[in-house]
């Protein structure tokens, strides 16, 4: 029996920033071998980008990175360079998977395209993400996922009313939504060869993946000409429904969020609450909602003194949907997230132990877990190209000193 | 027809909100998924808003979008008759997926070690809003009170305002997404060695997850993140990143850096000179090394040149439409994107020529509809909805009769007494 889900995959990785190295951090979590293939001449913006070790920017200092590139190995070619390119060649009857998420151009120019790629190993299953698509006229179009978010109409329905400009989620939102369809896509392909032989090509647009999240909005525009806009945190199906601010705790503000879908949750929530007078204006449904604005200020003025955490527990041991609004601070110290086992210290090699966010579901009989750290910057080139590639000492050195691996 | 990536394997989905989007895409992948109904109906028929604002259970855009292709079966977990019926159907099956209070399943004896005991090929995934340990294993969690308790809401909205969920909750397509991904980890070795297993997602750990480098930053850079509109504040300067056009808001960020950030630098400073918009310090500047408050702590002439920068580019940007901008920005190789609407989205060329979307039959409905289509292009096996979200117990008849082949007349029983 197997200790991890996808023991014996192996994966070639070339992809970069999000989407890319957050799908085969799914495999790799759970067994797969990924060696990803990182190059100094063009490293990975994310070892750019904070949080930094003790704050100090360095190409192995960035969690941003680390975080998405637990569980692989790393080794660092120059891929510009023809060398480089015949040892990848050498390494492609190894791997199983293929990622990479460079724009749909650079790929074919190195010849390292699936169709070049097929030709020497039929049945490689290959993932190519990017931000539009391999086809069509914007494929080329540079970007984060921050601007896919904006494209893909997440900016837009997020905002207090349609009269004021947008309050848009925090990151590249859309980089935490393409993931979970390219893993799915990469894994229903993997048992598909398991049982047929044949590997294929994936084209993964991280737009169309995203617009997914918003399908409900898009059949009604396209049915019924409604156009979804911002509607800060009113609902259409409960009342009350929004963050409620609370007592401040150590000179920080706290809020509730709190959403009522019944008439039995509103009685439950006004018993926990020690049954404050409230009128037969919020006694239905339908009155709460006629009756938003007024609703808010009665709920906001019973919580307004209260400590947002209590609150909440009171409120759940009573029935009813609530939970302080959390930063970044309080989800370290949540017991639920604990118990989950959620968050996790991994010691790297070059930033000793650092937090890892870890995997938001469990398996029970085949748990996948954060296995190692991030790679340091070609920390695996010995082991890859001596090991699994053979090659020894003198020749490694030689590249090395050519300036064809770092 | 259906994609043949899952064709032949079956899915029992008794998910309501916080899991409807993974039986979608294991329907996408051509799996068989049945949703199984009470016979009141799945409470995801009753989520507004509805195709033309007609509340109807088989209306709900919600409905529409995350059900598609599924077949309906209605059963009444409440009756000895429907939960023997349950388990017949279980033996015929490869995944059930629940979103159920922790413990719900186990008290009418089809927990996940009874289940297994009937078919132990069976992978069974369970959706809870806080874990299944925790102290909160039994909390509620509408989307707004995950969205709060993962993290994402603190930091959305102006400071001194609310903090904000979008208006398109998100907190249970996440966990949705979440539970296929670990249903098809779970497939894998379940193929190879012949046994299933238990998976439970964290609806709230699905939505931290989301957090991106913000999770960290308090604990190495010291602070956490404040809501600031549309500004990104991430290494305590702010940048804006929403600047207002003729028709509405554009996207950008603008810093420089390694790679993509100067080059998209430098051709926006370009488009600015040739129509007179550009400051003399932008022209010629060293992009590559420029991003303060992105990806380095700001100076003091940062700060300077960041206030000039951001002014003359919302100026720069307020006579023109998001089209016109964004189709320059295409041409030129600059990092803005519009902040774009349903109707912009629907007229986007890029979708049009991949041939995104794809109209779906809805004879229900007596229309077709234009629905999102494949979440990824495969070369040999394309996937995508084909079929509209089915009518309550639509399938009653094909599943009960001809898959678990009960006769008409225990049909008819069955239905007298209540458990289908």
């Amino acid at each position: 029996m197997r200790r991890y889900a996808l023991e014996g995959v192996h994966v070639l990785d070339f992809s970069w920033v999000g989407v890319g190295p957050i799908t085969t951090k799914y495999l790799g979590d759970n067994g797969a071998d990924v060696i990803r293939v990182e190059s100094l001449a063009r490293p990975d913006v994310l070892r750019l980008a904070p949080p930094w070790k003790d704050a100090q920017p360095g190409i192995d200092r960035s969690q941003f990175f680390a975080s998405y590139n637990t569980s692989k190995r790393s080794i660092a070619l120059d891929l510009s360079k023809p060398k480089a390119r015949a040892l990848v060649l050498k390494l492609l009857p190894w791997a199983d998977i293929v990622a990479e998420s460079f724009t749909p151009k650079a790929l074919r120019k190195w010849e390292l395209d699936y169709e070049h790629l097929r030709a020497l190993k039929p049945d490689l299953i290959m993932l190519s993400t990017c931000m539009q698509g391999q086809t069509g006229p914007n494929a080329l179009y540079p970007g984060y996922g921050q601007l896919m978010a904006a494209l893909s109409g997440f900016y837009h329905i997020s905002g207090y009313s349609p009269g004021e400009p947008p309050c848009p989620p925090y990151g590249a939102y859309s980089d935490f939504i393409a993931p979970r369809f390219s893993a799915c896509a990469l894994l229903a392909a993997l048992d598909y060869r398991r049982r047929t032989g044949r590997g294929q090509y994936i084209d993964m647009s991280q737009y169309e993946a995203a617009l997914h999240n918003l399908a409900p909005a898009l059949i009604d525009y396209f049915a019924a000409g409604r156009v979804a806009g911002p509607q800060g945190n009113r609902s259409e199906r409960y009342a009350p429904h929004g963050a409620y601010r609370c007592a401040d705790l150590d000179g920080q503000e706290r809020w509730l969020a709190l959403a009522v879908a019944n008439d039995e949750e509103w009685g439950a929530m006004l018993a926990a609450l020690e049954n404050p007078p409230a009128t037969e204006r919020f006694a239905t449904m339908e009155r709460r909602m006629h009756n938003r604005a007024a609703l808010d200020e009665f709920v906001g003025a019973l919580v307004r003194e209260r400590d947002a955490d209590a609150l909440a527990a009171t409120l759940q041991a009573a029935g009813v949907s609530a939970y302080p609004v959390q930063n970044c601070v309080d989800i370290h110290r949540d017991d639920n997230l604990e118990a989950f086992g959620f968050w996790h210290w991994l010691d790297h090699k070059v930033m000793g132990p650092s937090p890892y966010d870890g995997l938001a579901h469990r398996l029970s009989r085949t748990p996948g877990e954060l296995r190692s750290p991030a790679p340091a910057l070609g920390q695996h080139n010995d082991e890859v190209l001596g090991g699994l590639l053979g090659l020894d000492a003198a020749e490694i050195a030689r590249l090395k000193e050519e300036r064809v691996i770092f | 027809m259906g994609s043949e990536l899952l064709s032949g394997f079956r899915m029992l989905d008794f998910a309501d909100e916080k899991g409807a989007l993974c039986g979608k895409i294991f329907a996408d992948l051509g799996a068989d998924v049945i949703k199984v109904e009470p016979p009141q109906g799945c409470p995801t028929r009753r989520i507004p808003p509805f195709l033309d604002d007609l509340p109807d259970a088989d209306r709900g855009l919600y409905f529409i979008a995350y059900q598609a292709g599924k077949r309906s079966v209605t059963l009444n977990l409440g009756s000895p008759d429907g939960r023997a019926l349950l388990e017949d159907l279980v033996r015929k099956s490869d995944f059930l997926l629940e979103s159920f209070p922790v413990g719900y399943m186990d008290s009418l004896g089809l927990g996940y070690e009874r289940l297994a005991e009937l078919n132990q090929r069976l992978i069974y995934a369970s959706i809870t809003p806080f874990g299944d340990k925790g102290p909160g294993k039994d909390y509620k969690a509408y989307d707004i009170v995950s969205w709060a308790s993962g993290g994402p809401m603190f930091m959305m909205g102006e400071a001194g305002k609310p903090p904000l969920e979008m208006s398109l909750p998100q907190a249970g397509l996440h966990a949705g997404a979440e539970a296929a991904v670990a249903s098809l980890l779970a497939h894998y070795p379940r193929e190879i060695e012949g046994r299933g297993q238990r998976v439970v997602v964290d609806m709230q750990a699905c939505v931290a997850w989301t957090l991106m480098n913000e999770q960290a930053m308090p604990i190495m850079h010291g602070d956490y993140i404040r809501r600031s509109g549309v500004y990104y504040t991430a290494t305590g300067t702010r940048r804006k990143v929403v600047y207002t056009c003729k028709d509405g808001y554009i996207s950008t960020l603008l810093a420089g850096g390694p790679g993509v950030g100067a080059i998209s630098m430098k051709a926006m400073v370009a488009w600015m000179k040739e129509r007179g918009a550009a400051a003399d310090w932008m022209i010629g500047k060293d992009w590559a090394s420029w991003a303060p408050g992105i990806l380095m702590e700001a100076t003091d002439t940062d700060r300077q040149e960041i206030a000039d920068l951001e002014e003359r580019v919302e100026r720069f940007f307020s006579p023109m439409t998001k089209r016109e901008i964004y189709t320059e920005g295409l041409k030129r190789r600059i990092l803005l994107a519009p902040v774009a609407t349903a109707a912009d989205i629907a007229d986007d060329e890029q979708l049009k020529a991949r041939n995104y979307f794809v109209r779906v039959e809805h004879d229900t409905l007596g229309r077709t509809l234009t629905m999102p289509g494949a979440f990824a292009k495969f070369s040999l096996t394309p996937v995508g909805p084909e079929l509209r979200a089915p009518r309550l117990g639509e399938h009653n008849g094909e599943v009960w009769g001809k898959l678990l082949g009960i006769d008409g007349a225990r049909l008819g029983r069955l239905r007298a007494i209540g458990a289908i």
